[in-house]
């Protein structure tokens, strides 16, 4: 049974703030779904405590995951200026161990071994007296910089801030209410999606595409005089840096979540578990795109091709499931699979670009000739 | 064309031995029918090569009378062959003369067997469904040194097996699995196909209608009445076959004749003949049409051996390629002549050979040969039409074909 934490009185001292590196154990006490694969999730610390860090910082949960002990950092969402609860913003990844465990099973009343806070990447650390920062979000790389952002609006610093995420689509954008709010609480705040693509959301009017110098000049073009944050899957970080640096940006004033996202292993299931932030733009699933169809769906590992394109409502021929009638057989345009096929499809088939979608995992981005 | 009805067996009866066949064998739908069930149901059929089915996963479909076949590599590199009729409403499993597929999957409900007929899938049919009782029906398949025969019957003739033993030693130093089709032609003869039988098996017409056939053939090789002009050249051809003959003998070219046409179930014949001038290849030069030559041949000029099989076959083996010949029955007047050229599977086209000099002889041949049976065929259906007699010494194996015909269907038809 869940056991209620008594809560703290507020007419009395505060109790012993958190020590960095310290194992503990809080409880989940509140659970939100924040997009359709995106979760929050709240603890308390089951001593009294005053969770202290730095806004931007990560904290390292210690799982038991079929048997397993799994250690795993994922940055705060939350702010320091309400030290009662810390929170993680999590996004499933595909194939990922840890992210779709918390998604799948965490529940409310569960009590989890945190050790923790740590990490480098904060403005409120690395450049507290800036009047002008420039956070750059991708995917769940918007939970340090969230984190920031709710630290300064509590405090009204009244820094100049403009917050620029980027998004597969309007329904991704997590914490858009919330950003909103906070734009119209603080007049120095302000804030700009820019989406892949519209989604559902077929009157979407906001920024299309990717983070261009062009978009940049538009929405921040003091940007020059902004230091900057940045947080999210490596290859935006790399479109970042190159766009700055195409401008002339002085580097010097450009940070970013130094986990070595490029160090891990694509094709290894550790790849979902992104450590802090947990920014990783498949973490909704790999992108599958058909030629002919002009679809785009995702796909999360371990839903196969065949099943991400049904579920998208596409008529694909098929039959077994099983790779062992081939009739969903179709060219592979690009990307990588894992396929575990029952003899539909012969080895100079592979070998000529063809695949099973049936029994067939993405591995990375796919594009198939349907 | 109407007819009267047939008394097969009174017609098998009074066939009078080194004459034609009477008409009705030509031409009669009961004849036909009788065929198909006792001639082309019950004995080894050749109808095809190993390079049909180069690789595991390929297959093959050949249609015999209204019996659709299946063959197919396995993944052990075996040749198997199956009924092509899918065990859920029939439909053919192989749709396409050849391809290649990881398991065999019926297009219509997607009924899914593996390369030993074992169903392995089959969607909505509840649990008391036993797939194992829904096998592909096999089909028994021979593969002779490269060349794939099947036969429908349950028991198939066993002296078979005799042929196989007899010719792989003749025909395995070229080598079939290390070549590759360059080449298929089929043709189809409006005529009866024991009508294209029978012209195969006779030279007589050669002279008056192969011109590129004799460049490389030796008149004699095919036998002459005994005459004063002859018989020197007969003697002298004599001669040179017996040393020919030893010579690719002692160089592991088995090239003895071996003739039991008519006196086994599965009746054949061999022999490595000399080929003239050049002596290499059946070309219009002589000369071998492919520079690249089969097997470990250092030496062109091996000659052609040459193997005939009942009922439905011949095949030349030559020091650079092969050509080998099927005859399936369509109809009583329709005839498929299938020809493949088979090369050194590692000559490239344009460079060791061209298609064009390779096939120009048989292509040539084949068109003439079509044309005399289809006359043949023609003149049968007159009323007039009777049996003639054959050559003593030219038609000697006609009328091999043709007893064996009349005995096998004696035998398997009853009384």
């Amino acid at each position: 049974m869940t056991t209620t934490l008594t809560l703290p009185d507020f007419s009395q001292a505060a109790p012993s703030a958190w020590q960095p590196g310290v194992d503990d154990t809080v409880k989940c006490v509140g659970i939100r779904q924040e997009t359709h694969d995106v979760k929050t999730f709240v603890f308390r610390s089951i001593e009294p405590r005053r969770f202290a860090y730095h806004p931007g910082q990560f904290l390292t949960l210690e799982l038991n995951i079929n048997g397993e002990t799994v250690n795993r950092c994922y940055t705060l969402s939350s702010t320091p200026t309400r030290p009662d609860t810390v929170s993680i913003t999590v996004k499933r990844v595909p194939g990922g161990v840890v992210s779709n465990w918390l998604h799948d099973n965490l529940k409310v009343g569960d009590d989890v071994s945190v050790l923790g806070p740590s990490g480098e990447f904060s403005s409120f650390s690395l450049a507290p007296n800036a009047p002008k920062y420039l956070y750059l979000s991708a995917g769940s790389g918007v939970t340090p910089l969230m984190s920031m952002s709710r630290a300064h609006v509590d405090m009204s610093s009244n820094r100049d801030i403009v917050f620029l995420h980027s998004a597969r689509s309007p329904s991704d954008v997590i914490f858009a209410r919330e950003l909103q709010a906070m734009s119209r609480h603080q007049p120095g705040f302000r804030h700009a999606v820019i989406c892949e693509r519209p989604g559902v959301d077929e009157d979407y009017a906001g920024y299309l595409g990717y983070l261009s110098a062009p978009m940049l000049e538009l929405i921040a073009p003091d940007y020059k005089e902004r230091e900057v944050f940045c947080c999210g899957p490596a290859p935006y970080m790399t479109a970042v840096k190159n766009v700055l640096q195409s401008l002339g940006f002085d580097m010097t004033h450009y940070h970013e979540e130094s986990f070595s996202f490029e160090t891990l292993n694509a094709a290894s299931e550790e790849t979902a578990d992104v450590p802090a932030g947990d920014a990783d733009s498949s973490s909704d699933g790999f992108k599958l795109s058909f030629t002919k169809s002009d679809l785009v769906v995702s796909c999360q590992p371990p839903k196969t091709l065949l099943a991400a394109a049904k579920e998208a409502g596409m008529r694909f021929p098929s039959s077994c499931s099983q790779g062992l009638c081939g009739t969903c057989k179709t060219k592979l345009v690009s990307g990588e699979v894992d396929m575990k096929h029952g003899g539909g499809i012969r080895q100079r088939e592979i070998d000529q670009g063809w695949i099973l979608p049936c029994c067939s995992i993405p591995k990375t981005d796919v594009v198939l000739d349907r | 064309m109407s007819q009267a009805p047939v008394n097969i067996r009174e017609l098998l009866d009074r066939r009078k031995v080194g004459y034609s066949l009477e008409a009705p064998f030509y031409n009669s739908q009961e004849v036909f029918d009788a065929d198909m069930k006792h001639i082309f149901g019950k004995h080894w059929m050749y109808v095809g090569v190993e390079p049909d089915v180069p690789e595991a996963g390929d297959y093959m479909t050949v249609q015999i009378g209204n019996q659709p076949i299946l063959i197919i590599r396995d993944d052990d590199g075996e040749v198997r062959a199956f009924h092509n009729v899918c065990r859920h409403r029939g439909s053919r499993v192989c749709t396409h003369d050849k391809g290649s597929t990881g398991n065999l999957v019926c297009p219509y409900h997607q009924w899914t067997y593996n390369l030993e007929g074992k169903l392995l899938f089959a969607e909505h049919m509840g649990e008391d469904f036993d797939p194992s009782k829904h096998r592909l029906k096999p089909v028994h398949l021979k593969n002779v040194a490269g060349l794939l025969f099947i036969c429908l019957a349950d028991n198939p003739p066993e002296d078979f097996q005799e042929l196989v033993d007899t010719m792989t030693p003749y025909i395995a130093p070229h080598q079939i699995a290390n070549t590759k089709i360059a080449a298929q032609i089929d043709i189809i003869e409006e005529g009866n196909w024991k009508l294209t039988m029978e012209n195969n098996r006779e030279c007589y017409h050669c002279t008056g209608n192969h011109p590129e056939l004799t460049i490389s053939l030796y008149a004699y090789s095919y036998g002459f009445a005994p005459s004063a002009e002859t018989d020197e050249g007969m003697k002298q051809y004599e001669e040179m076959v017996k040393e020919r003959h030893a010579k690719w003998e002692a160089c592991g070219l088995p090239s003895a004749e071996v003739d039991c046409l008519d006196t086994k179930i599965s009746g054949f014949r061999t022999m490595r003949m000399p080929l003239d001038k050049e002596g290499q290849s059946q070309t219009l030069s002589t000369e071998s049409a492919c520079k690249k030559l089969l097997a470990d041949f250092g030496d062109a000029a091996i000659g052609g051996l040459s193997f005939w099989t009942q009922p439905n076959s011949w095949h030349h083996f030559m020091a650079d390629h092969i050509v080998t010949f099927s005859v399936i029955p369509l109809s009583a007047d329709k005839t498929l002549v299938r020809t493949k050229w088979l090369v050194n599977k590692d000559a490239v086209e344009g460079v060791d050979y061209t298609v064009e000099n390779l096939t120009a002889v048989w292509n040539a041949t084949n068109s003439q040969d079509r044309f005399l049976v289809e006359e043949s065929h023609k003149g049968s259906k007159s009323p007039e039409y009777q049996p003639g007699p054959y050559s003593p010494y030219t038609e000697t194996l006609v009328e091999k074909f043709s007893n064996w015909y009349i005995n096998r269907m004696k035998t398997l038809i009853g009384d």
